[in-house]
């Protein structure tokens, strides 16, 4: 399959069930929301050494939220629900009760909950007091600035992470101007978030390592440098590959934001030196879910 | 299909229980088994047929016409579908409540939700003593729920409340929110003396300063902008009632007490 120029390969990204939960964070404005929805989800790129993946999805306005304040919506996913509820937990109480100004609530309606506010309003230290709205329980939590309020608990999902795509372009320049083009048109779909720094990901994986410390290594046969090296999966003309990661609650979120992804890309086509999609997998053996590229773009 | 109907035949001289008369006790029942259906009037117990002319219709919706207050227990123990009442009602109305909607044209008795579990309750007139409240000797008090109130509201509204609302759009009386143990009352109108006396926890939201001002035993903890009142007025907005209509403000003078217990509850008075 070639659109613009661009060789789609035959070929898919594999992905793994994760667990995930969505949470929406208000503060006095944007700015602030979005200072704490960053801290949240800083050093959240990779389940491997982060214990989770984060990301924001989209900016809310007063409409949108329970409080009526600016907000931001962000989706957290983890391989099991424990490691979630104890990444959000950890995160909630060092990133947005600390951040001035902010509330937390939950984004996800769901038969299974975790807590989110239930165990932080033990630091309002016996001052801080339950309120059931709409059949909800919120936490008031009494802080410096006024109050902390914290919704109990928050749904969780099963949900799916790891989708991804590779672009191979002809220089470094090129395959990120690609890379952005794609995470602009793909931030606009619902469900999904690119947990890697800006979206991209220039170190893509291979399981295994000749170390015998380390579970993932660089994967040689996408790395430009190694072409006379290694048994390379690069042609002569690409001398960068960027790789896009995507988690989402459901596999269809991921299949529409890999094809709008996908279709950023190809339209910078050939002329804009973009050669190649691939996908990176593990032979179909680890995740249950299969993103094939040319059937997400047919 | 129309309501189920049962309208008073005459005015008793005797109080009648009518607590068997709800849509989960009359679920599924013909209108031959509702007219059987027995009701303690005074000492005597009486077929409601007896009582009430019976217009067969659903009874997941019931209405009482012809009402006056000496109808208890209306509501008793409701877990579903809706009763509305065009008339007074006696005391112990929405007793045990768990479910489904009561209203009430014009005023009623005391106990008027008392140790209610959920729904709603809606009294277009006023309302008697022990709103919300607790049996006599008993601890817990309404624990979840809402109940509006229209007019005025006796003595005692949410004596010993655990959980749930307390909508005033008039005036309460004396000891608002005694012995409160949990939840929410509001009042758009004046309150009388001794508000929260001996109150544990919870917030009595006031849209203006009594005019019989704080009691001593709560202290003040200056004006705040508190953010969970915005969700508070947006759960109201569903509600028939002027608390659905009413501007929404955070901005609110905390009083904590009262301090001659643990002094965790809280009035809240709109600045």
């Amino acid at each position: 399959m070639i659109i613009n120029g661009v060789t789609i390969d035959e070929t898919f990204a594999e992905a793994f069930p994760m667990k995930a939960t969505r949470l929406i964070i208000t503060a006095h404005n944007a700015k602030w929301a979005m200072i704490s929805a960053q801290a949240f989800t800083g050093f959240a790129t990779s389940v491997i050494a982060c214990g989770c993946e984060a990301g924001i999805e989209r900016q809310l306005d007063g409409s949108e939220t329970p409080d009526g304040r600016p907000g931001v919506s962000i989706l957290i996913f983890a391989m099991g629900g424990k490691g979630l509820a104890k990444q959000v937990e950890t995160r909630s109480g060092q990133c947005v009760l600390t951040s001035p100004t902010s509330a937390l609530f939950s984004g996800l309606e769901s038969e299974k909950n975790m807590p989110l506010g239930q165990n932080l309003r033990y630091f309002g230290d016996g001052f801080q007091i339950s309120k059931m709205i709409g059949g909800k329980r919120y936490w008031r939590i009494p802080v410096m600035d006024g109050e902390f309020l914290a919704q109990e608990k928050t749904g969780v999902t099963a949900a799916v992470g790891g989708g991804n795509f590779l672009v191979l372009a002809e220089s470094q320049g090129q395959a990120l101007a690609a890379c952005e083009a794609a995470i602009e048109e793909m931030k606009k779909i619902p469900n999904v978030i690119m947990p890697f720094p800006g979206g991209v990901v220039r170190s893509g994986s291979k399981v295994g390592s000749k170390y015998k410390a380390l579970n993932a290594s660089t994967n040689d046969a996408f790395c430009p440098t190694l072409k006379g090296q290694t048994s390379s999966d690069l042609p002569a003309e690409v001398e960068s590959v960027m790789e896009i990661v995507i988690d989402g609650l459901a596999k269809e979120d991921i299949d529409k934001a890999m094809k709008v992804g996908i279709q950023a890309v190809c339209k910078l086509g050939s002329k804009h030196g973009i050669r190649r999609i691939s996908a990176g997998n593990y032979g179909g053996k680890l995740g249950p879910f299969h993103f094939h590229l040319q059937e997400i773009m047919k | 299909m129309s309501s189920l109907i049962f309208t008073l035949k005459e005015a008793t001289r005797q109080r009648i229980d009518c607590s068997p008369l709800t849509p989960n006790k009359l679920a599924d029942k013909s209108l031959a088994d509702i007219a059987k259906t027995q009701l303690m009037t005074g000492n005597l117990s009486e077929r409601a047929d007896a009582l009430f002319i019976i217009t067969e219709g659903d009874s997941e919706s019931i209405e009482f016409k012809g009402s006056n207050s000496k109808l208890d227990f209306i509501g008793h123990n409701m877990t579903q579908g809706k009763i509305s009442v065009d008339g007074d009602v006696g005391a112990y109305f929405g007793i045990f409540m768990e479910g489904g909607e009561l209203s009430v044209k014009g005023d009623s008795s005391i106990y008027t939700g008392c140790e209610m579990k959920g729904g709603q309750i809606k009294v277009n007139g006023d309302a008697g003593d022990f709103i919300g409240g607790a049996r006599p000797g008993r601890r817990n008090g309404m624990t979840g729920g809402t109940v509006i109130v229209s007019g005025n509201a006796g003595s005692r509204t949410g004596d010993h409340m655990r959980r749930g609302m307390i909508l005033i759009e008039g005036n309460a009386g004396d000891y608002c929110g005694s012995r409160m143990i949990s939840g929410t009352i509001a009042v758009l109108g004046d309150c009388g003396s001794h508000l929260g006396y001996a109150m544990k926890r919870g917030t009595i939201l006031l849209n203006q300063m009594p005019s019989r001002g704080i009691t001593a035993n709560f202290n003040d903890c200056g004006a705040h902008t508190l953010g969970y009142l915005s969700l508070l007025f947006s759960s109201f907005k569903k509600l028939d009632s002027i608390f659905s209509r009413i501007d929404n403000f955070s901005r609110v003078q905390r009083y904590a007490g009262d301090l001659a217990g643990i002094g965790m509850g809280e009035i809240l008075v709109k600045i």
